[in-house]
């Protein structure tokens, strides 16, 4: 296998040595290559790779860590009992509006401020990045506090200041109800991630041949059209790998929720339900199952943006 | 914008000032939440009526003291050795990448993207199992290891494209003037991926200390459990009362490194979160 | 009798002195430079509280006198994060948990394992006297004693005496949580209840069940597949009918769905505040907040307190159990010196130290004759008496699934329905214990 890969990237023009070597040479290239890149490689392997297979193992077995003595192998009983009950697709489905919602929202929000990074004054640059790094570099966890007692009924203010809007008052108990919960947390959510996407379109952004944009403004190409004929489409693979990267990223949402509701009236998302049930109620088995199939939700999300949109995630991200 | 430059200074000035609101409110909130007496948490009001420094002196010398300064020493510590780690084998790794011809090189890529997006709560009953038998629960290496798969993957990434764009051909001209291959290495290649490895540095650094799921599965005593997982330990007077006021004071604390990090390298995080695409 | 209890006090002081050192010497023998060390380190589970078990470990390992010390170690502030951490702790073998502070109602999820130390006989029965039944029924699995008991809680109504005058209820006589309800509606206040999907939705559902003469589990000491629920009963109807009313008529205020102890209190000391069924903690917090200024002076003197109020009419109420048991874990190193030090812990004098100052009521009855009980909790006798009557939760080793279950089904308040919620979960929980549901 390693010959067949060797081959391939022999002829890749990227990693083509500059001048041609003697194999000798070449050999301790590779040695020394494989040597180098080893450890990382080993790693992240060993602590992904190797708990994943556990943990499908584990969900073979009805398991509960304060009852060791009644272990026993049920096959893919666990599995059957998810995937026929209600709550999984309940949470699935909220984790997929969660999703949805965010991206959508920060795509767009993650795109103007990307424009706004892009093209300000000198003056304002640095104080911008500054301030749009803040929430990047800010703990989620300290995020969702702050959304949470912001809008808390009893240590909140936002009830208060925006008594004027409608279904809005000084009674409205935020985290009593689905919608409303979810509204705080993918606010939060929002807030937290959108610099992350705004700097990987500022990345694509910055991609865009100038001269193209220029040529479009001297045709009399409106703000409009420049954006939506030049700008987007040269763009395309840098929203798409955007758009991946925070979705994945949403799709794994557990902090906000976790502080804020602990999965309470409706806002409970599949990671929040594989933490409670092989975390809290000690089901192992049961917990190992339900990591399994998220585990399989994500490769399924990547393989269908993969496929289907055909994003190109190791040439736009990284490469240059 | 063919306006005049007034105009357009003032319009910058408002968007600046808009798009500054909208990233620092939700910290003020809980700053300004940080500085109130538990009496003034219920007064609806967005600053305090009075300025006390009592939660801050619950955590730092009161009864939350050994509860948060531990925690904090652990945050420290072991967002510190991810970090150091993590950036020791990336830039081996990334060099190798960049540098070398060798196979797997595009399957190590492949790998590191897979692990950037796995869902970390998979993993953490397994690891939760694994570390309990090998005797690593509740212990820095028991995070350190798990968030190494957090802080490699962006970082060999984000490295890998640093170290493309080093004209590595300095590295040939100082051997061709007679300096070894580590002389070469060492005075034309480190300064150049200096600032690179840096910035990844401080971005794994953010990934690590922003780790909640381990921190909360994998410890159990103050031997290990850092700050995000420690907030959900602090009590008011009492069991029953809620320690809003102490939270958001650990909550501003935590955040203090998080935003002189971002005041000092905000070129420089931005230019490496977009692979150096963006110019000063 | 406070003589003769002093007395006994200081001989068995004495006799646990002598066998410290004994045991100290004979450890010595065996684990040969051990002793270099200094003595056995005890660590001390303990959940957050306002520094009074730190302060007890402390007294304790003075008085050992180099027997042994006793180190505290911080559990989560919520009872069902502090038994993840225990459990998972015992699970893995760790030989460190020599004394836990335990929830009364995890104490048979971790008894049934056998992940605690067993308790001698001796210490069974010094350590029993006197003890309020509820809490030693919290500390006793399958009709043995697993854990002692240290110190119980319990809720007790409070109420507003205005409010109470206003609405012309008799206030000396037992209540009822009609004429609470009605009262609240009457004069356009907040009762205080603990409406939020968390554990205190349990024990609120717990005290009406048993109060209304009905158990939620019937069988607590049979397998999971086995267990028998008695929601779906007369009781459990009961129960129902009076969360959905203050949940529908907006009884329990806006914040309900999400109420906690600490809000319900809130509410109760503000404009709205008319009945409140919360713990004692209330009255050192309150004061506290009257003395900083930030409540008006007169509050205190409006508040009343008396016991939980009844389901029905002329039926003793059965208010809720709570607090905590001490345990000491199988792979402990010094089971014994741990006893010892759990038997210094929970002396009268340390309960009604931690009383005082915690505001944590003791398992004890003796305790609360201590000087100053009375002073610093005028409603000391109300909290014995409450205790007295005081029904546990389900004691099983499945708790955490029977209450995550009623947690899940019972809220919010107002979608609680008479006619259907006993019902559905019961359905709900046998079905999550079966392994067929998730939770």
């Amino acid at each position: 296998m390693s010959t067949s890969v060797e081959t391939q990237r022999g002829t890749a023009p990227v990693s083509k040595p500059a001048k041609p070597r003697l194999s000798d040479r070449a050999r301790s290239e590779r040695r020394l290559g494989l040597w180098l890149a080893g450890p990382a490689f080993v790693i992240m392997l060993a602590v992904t790779a190797y708990p994943i297979l556990l943990a499908v193992w584990d969900s073979l077995f009805q398991y509960r860590l304060t009852a060791p003595d009644d272990r026993a192998f049920i096959g893919l009983g666990n599995y059957a009992v998810i995937l026929t009950d209600i709550v999984f697709w309940r949470d699935l489905g909220v984790t997929l509006l969660i999703t949805v919602i965010t991206v959508a929202v920060e795509l767009v929000l993650g795109f103007a401020l990307a424009l706004v990074m892009n093209s300000a004054l000198k003056a304002v640059r640095g104080w911008l990045r500054t301030a749009i790094l803040v929430p990047y570099g800010i703990i989620t966890v300290v995020s969702a506090f702050a959304w949470f007692y912001a809008f808390d009924i009893n240590s909140g203010y936002i009830n208060h200041w925006f008594d004027w809007v409608p279904g809005i008052s000084p009674d409205l108990n935020w985290f009593a109800d689905g919608p409303t919960a979810l509204f705080v947390i993918i606010a939060s959510e929002i807030w937290k991630t959108t610099p992350f996407i705004s700097l990987l379109l500022l990345a694509g952004l910055a991609q865009v041949p100038g001269e193209l944009t220029e040529a479009a403004e001297v045709d009399g190409a409106t703000w409009w059209q420049r954006m939506s004929r030049v700008i987007l489409p040269n763009m395309k693979a840098a929203i798409m790998v955007a758009v991946l990267f925070r979705a994945l990223d949403a799709f794994r949402i557990f902090d906000n929720v976790y502080i804020m509701t602990n999965g309470a009236y409706g806002t409970e998302v599949l990671s929040l339900l594989a933490y409670r049930t092989s975390i809290s109620r000690l089901e192992i088995g049961m917990g190992s199952a339900i990591s399994v199939l998220l585990f399989l939700c994500v490769i399924i999300i990547c393989f269908i943006a993969i496929k289907l949109f055909k994003v190109d995630l190791t040439g736009a991200r990284g490469g240059n | 914008m063919k306006s005049s430059p007034v105009r357009c200074r003032l319009t910058w000035t408002i968007i600046s000032i808009v798009v500054i609101i909208y990233a620092l409110f939700p910290v003020a909130s809980i700053f300004a939440t940080s500085f109130k007496i538990p009496s003034d948490l219920t007064s609806g009001t967005f600053l305090p009526n009075t300025w006390s420094f009592t939660n801050y002196e619950e955590i730092l010398v009161g009864d939350a003291q050994g509860l948060f300064l531990s925690a904090l020493r652990n945050s420290i510590g072991i967002s510190l050795i991810a970090t150091f780690i993590a950036v020791v084998l990336a830039t081996l790794c990334a060099y190798a990448i960049a540098r070398l011809d060798f196979p797997g090189k595009k399957l190590i890529l492949t790998t590191a993207l897979g692990v950037s997006i796995f869902p970390v709560i998979s993993i953490v009953t397994p690891l939760f199992n694994l570390w309990r038998n090998i005797g690593l629960y509740d212990t820095w290496l028991g995070l350190i290891i798990p968030y190494l798969s957090l802080t490699l993957p962006i970082s060999i990434w984000t490295l890998s494209a640093f170290f493309r764009q080093i004209p590595w051909e300095l590295e040939q001209a100082a051997q061709v003037d007679g300096a070894t291959t580590w002389q070469a290495f060492r005075k034309a290649i480190v300064p150049l991926a200096a600032p690179g490895v840096f910035t990844t540095a401080i971005i794994a650094f953010f990934i690590a200390w922003n780790d909640f799921v381990y921190g909360i599965s994998l410890t159990s005593t103050d031997a290990a459990r850092p700050v995000p997982a420690a907030l959900a330990f602090f009590t008011g007077a009492s069991q029953f009362e809620e320690p809003t006021g102490a939270i958001s004071a650990a909550a501003i604390i935590v955040t203090i490194p998080v935003v002189v990090l971002v005041l000092a390298f905000q070129r420089q995080i931005v230019s490496g979160l977009t692979q150096g695409a963006v110019k000063g | 009798m406070p003589t003769d209890a002093r007395h006994t006090g200081r001989s068995r002081a004495r006799t646990h002195a002598a066998a410290g050192l004994a045991l100290a010497v004979g450890a010595t023998l065996l684990g040969g430079c051990s002793s270099a060390e200094g003595p056995p380190a005890l660590t001390w589970y303990i959940n957050p509280d306002d520094g009074g078990q730190a302060n007890i470990a402390q007294i304790c390992t003075d008085q050992a006198d180099g027997a042994y010390t006793i180190e505290t170690s911080l559990l989560p502030s919520d009872a069902g994060a502090q038994r993840e951490q225990l459990a998972r702790r015992l699970a893995a073998g760790d030989d460190t948990m020599d004394i836990m502070s335990l929830d009364p109602p995890f104490v048979p999820e971790l008894a049934e394992p056998g992940y605690l130390a067993p308790v001698p006989d001796d210490v069974v029965e010094r350590t029993t006297q006197n003890v309020v039944e509820g809490a030693l029924t919290g500390a006793t699995w399958k009709d043995k004693v697993v854990a002692v008991p240290f110190w119980a809680n319990t809720q007790i109504l409070w109420y507003r005496k205005s409010v109470a005058e206003a609405a012309g209820l008799d206030m000396t006589q037992p209540v009822t949580w009609q004429q609470l309800m009605d009262a609240a509606a009457s004069q356009d206040k907040f009762l205080g209840v603990q409406g939020a999907r968390a554990e205190s939705m349990t024990v609120w559902v717990n005290a009406l069940v048993e109060s209304a003469g009905g158990k939620i589990v019937e069988n607590p000491d049979a397998p999971a597949d086995e267990i028998r629920l008695g929601l779906d009963s007369e009781a459990g109807t009961q129960a129902a009918e009076i969360v959905s009313t203050i949940g529908k008529e907006g009884l329990g205020g806006p914040g309900l769905p999400t109420q906690t102890e600490n809000t319900s209190m809130i509410q109760f000391q503000g404009d709205q505040g008319s009945f409140m069924v919360n713990y004692p903690f209330v009255w050192p917090a309150t004061n506290a907040a009257v003395e900083a200024g930030t409540l008006p002076a007169g509050l205190i003197e409006d508040i009343g307190w008396t016991l939980y109020p009844q389901v029905n009419e002329g039926e003793e109420t059965a208010p809720p159990l709570g607090g905590i048991n001490l345990g000491v874990g199988s792979e402990s190193q010094n089971p014994d010196l741990a006893y010892q030090a759990i038997e210094c812990i929970v002396s009268p004098e340390n309960q009604s130290l931690y009383f005082t100052t915690n505001g944590n009521p003791p398992s004890n009855t003796e305790a609360y004759d201590a000087p100053g009980v009375s002073e610093t909790f005028p409603m000391a006798e109300t909290i014995r008496e409450s205790l007295q009557l005081s029904k546990p939760r389900p004691q099983t080793p499945y708790y955490n699934e029977v209450s995550t279950g009623i947690q899940q089904t019972w809220t919010p308040p107002s979608a609680v329905n008479p006619e259907t919620t006993p019902a559905t979960s019961s359905e709900f929980i046998l079905a999550v214990l079966k392994g067929e549901k998730l939770l």
